[in-house]
């Protein structure tokens, strides 16, 4: 079995004050593996520990306890390194260089070895749609162009695994959809990829599996298919509903809504069979009966709530 | 290839550095302000007071090259404090550590770029000192490696000691903290120092001994030649000098080696 892209076993950070002052814990024994050629999003909301577990992960910073393997490798290691394409949260770079030059300095610390380098950052910058801008300094791009030379950075070394750190954030809505689009061709070319986003329906369109933190606690982790599974509803639509009936299907965890002449029932996909059976027994008529798919927004928010009561 | 890429970096970063900027236009008006008197005192030289002027544009001279060596131990352990902190406060340090890149080779290459950028002063000042000393009507006559090595060797004393204080500290305070040491070296340094001898030989023997690589030592302005110094003399004192910038660099790769990237 190969070994895995990313690694974390029972990973904990404690952020001490200086003078001994209060211990502050980012993340509390956190386990998950990301295998090769997976897009992997790492969810949480803000101050749940994902740059946390994104420093470990580039060797930025060392975990208090517990292990973390980037492709066999500790964190910070050249070897984990040259297969990495990383992007930090609000990417800095060097303000006076145009993106020609910084592309070209961060090519020289690549180590690799590229027959014209001139046309591969030309090729990168027209990938993030820089090419019209490669002259100017930096200093003067916007929050979006920025984040596109981050990017570029990030493809620069052909690196086989892509850590991103929120990718579309200060982008656009057509500036979102190129990253997301290229993120889907990095998927068909088998590149595996960890990123955290806050857009939650994008990476239900690029993701293979979620994994979600809170507070610096793993509180879910799974495939796309079992996050959007998880609570599957479905609609009834009856043209009428007496109240004993309505009576029995709330207490099967239904909620109905009365529209003119028409009453919709929203419940569990695993109750369906024995609520319309008991609506065909009670007079009612069934007039459509539709599944209704979780959005990962809708997991995500319960799966934090459900954290938070905890 | 990755330590010069850096240190280019650095060095290509100090040139645009605003702070960088003052410093140098400040390095100008001063020397450009010492001149003014030495000028005057040209001028006013006839046969009656050429002896007298001649020690006083001496003197000047040496005022001058004594307070652009002074800056250029503040101005190295700044840029190596800046370089690193810089980089770890703006957080380009994380997109530059995300390559194939170790600590160690990140922090040489700081470190070579702020040399680059003292090398260049080191030349800047000897070209301002023959300048003085040729409006002063004096020429050195003698080899002038010594006005380059030592100089250079001593601020790499002070970048590397303010490189270890940054790994740990706040840049300003590593400032303050060069200042204090630069003084005690001063204090603890001279044999006439009123500190008693069981207090400040042991503090001496740590401080670094920037005495040893002034080049005061061996030139005398006033007389504008150098001592003779046999070349062992050299050596040792060279070999200190590096030794001690080595230690420091090393306890600073060190430091760096555990500490966090991020701003946490």
């Amino acid at each position: 079995m190969a070994t895995p892209a990313i690694e974390f076993a029972g990973v904990t950070k404690v952020y001490q004050r200086r003078l001994g002052g209060v211990q502050v814990a980012a993340l509390s024994g956190i386990s998950f593996a990301v295998a090769r050629g997976e897009v992997c999003a790492f969810l949480g909301p803000n101050g749940a520990g994902k740059t946390t577990s994104m420093n470990i992960l580039m060797g930025f910073i060392y975990a208090s306890s517990g292990t973390s393997r980037v492709f066999g490798y500790e964190p910070g290691d050249v070897r984990a390194k040259q297969r990495i394409g990383f992007l930090p949260e609000n990417f800095a770079f060097y303000r006076y260089l145009n993106a020609e030059k910084l592309l070209r300095f961060h090519l020289r610390l690549s180590g690799r070895a590229v027959a014209d380098p001139e046309a591969l950052i030309a090729g990168l910058l027209a990938k993030v749609k820089l090419d019209g801008y490669k002259g100017l300094k930096i200093g003067k791009y916007s929050r979006g162009m920025v984040q596109r030379l981050g990017i570029a950075q990030a493809l620069l070394g052909d690196p086989e695994l892509l850590v991103l750190d929120e990718p579309t954030s200060g982008l656009d809505p057509a500036g979102r959809k190129e990253v997301r689009d290229l993120i889907l061709a990095l998927k068909a070319e088998g590149k595996t990829i960890f990123l955290s986003s806050h857009i939650l329906s994008e990476v239900e369109q690029i993701c293979d599996r979620v994994i979600i933190i809170d507070r610096g606690y793993m509180v879910r982790a799974g495939t796309m298919q079992e996050m959007l599974a998880e609570g599957t509803r479905v609609e009834i639509v009856v043209d009428q509903l007496t109240e004993d009936l309505e009576h029995a299907v709330k207490e099967r965890g239904a909620s109905v809504e009365r529209e003119g002449n028409r009453v919709r029932i929203s419940l569990d996909a695993a109750q369906k069979r024995a609520v319309v059976e008991m609506l065909w027994a009670g007079g009612s008529d069934v007039l459509s009966l539709t599944p209704v798919k979780t959005s990962l927004e809708e997991t995500f928010l319960k799966v934090v709530a459900e954290g938070g009561a905890r | 290839m990755k330590i010069r890429t850096i240190a280019f970096a650095t060095f290509g970063s100090f040139l645009r550095n605003k702070v960088m900027i003052l410093f140098g236009s400040l390095f100008a008006c001063i020397v450009l302000l010492m001149m003014t008197p030495l000028l005057g005192y040209k001028a006013m030289t006839n046969a009656s007071n050429a002896q007298q002027m001649q020690g006083f544009i001496l003197n000047e001279v040496a005022m001058v090259v004594s307070l652009v060596s002074g800056f250029g131990s503040l101005l190295a352990a700044w840029a190596a404090a800046d370089s690193l902190a810089g980089e770890m406060k703006s957080g380009t340090i994380l997109a530059v550590m995300a390559r194939p890149l170790r600590r160690w080779e990140f922090l040489a290459g700081k470190y070579l770029g702020v040399l680059m950028l003292m090398t260049v002063y080191v030349v800047a000042m000897l070209g301002v000192t023959l300048l003085l000393a040729w409006l002063g009507g004096q020429g050195f006559h003698t080899s002038l490696w010594t006005l380059l090595v030592y100089p250079l060797v001593r601020y790499a004393i002070w970048a590397a000691i303010s490189m270890l204080l940054v790994t740990m500290l706040h840049p300003i305070l590593v400032m303050g903290i060069v200042v204090v040491l630069a003084t005690l070296v001063q204090l603890f340094g001279s044999a006439s120092s009123p500190i008693p001898a069981w207090l400040r030989l042991p503090v001496h023997n740590v401080l670094p001994l920037t005495g040893l690589l002034s080049e005061e030592r061996f030139l005398v302005i006033t007389r504008a030649s150098l001592r003779p110094f046999p070349w062992t003399s050299h050596l040792t004192a060279l070999t200190y000098g590096v030794d001690y910038a080595l230690v420091c660099f090393l306890l600073a790769v060190l430091v760096f080696q555990r500490r966090s990237l991020t701003r946490d």
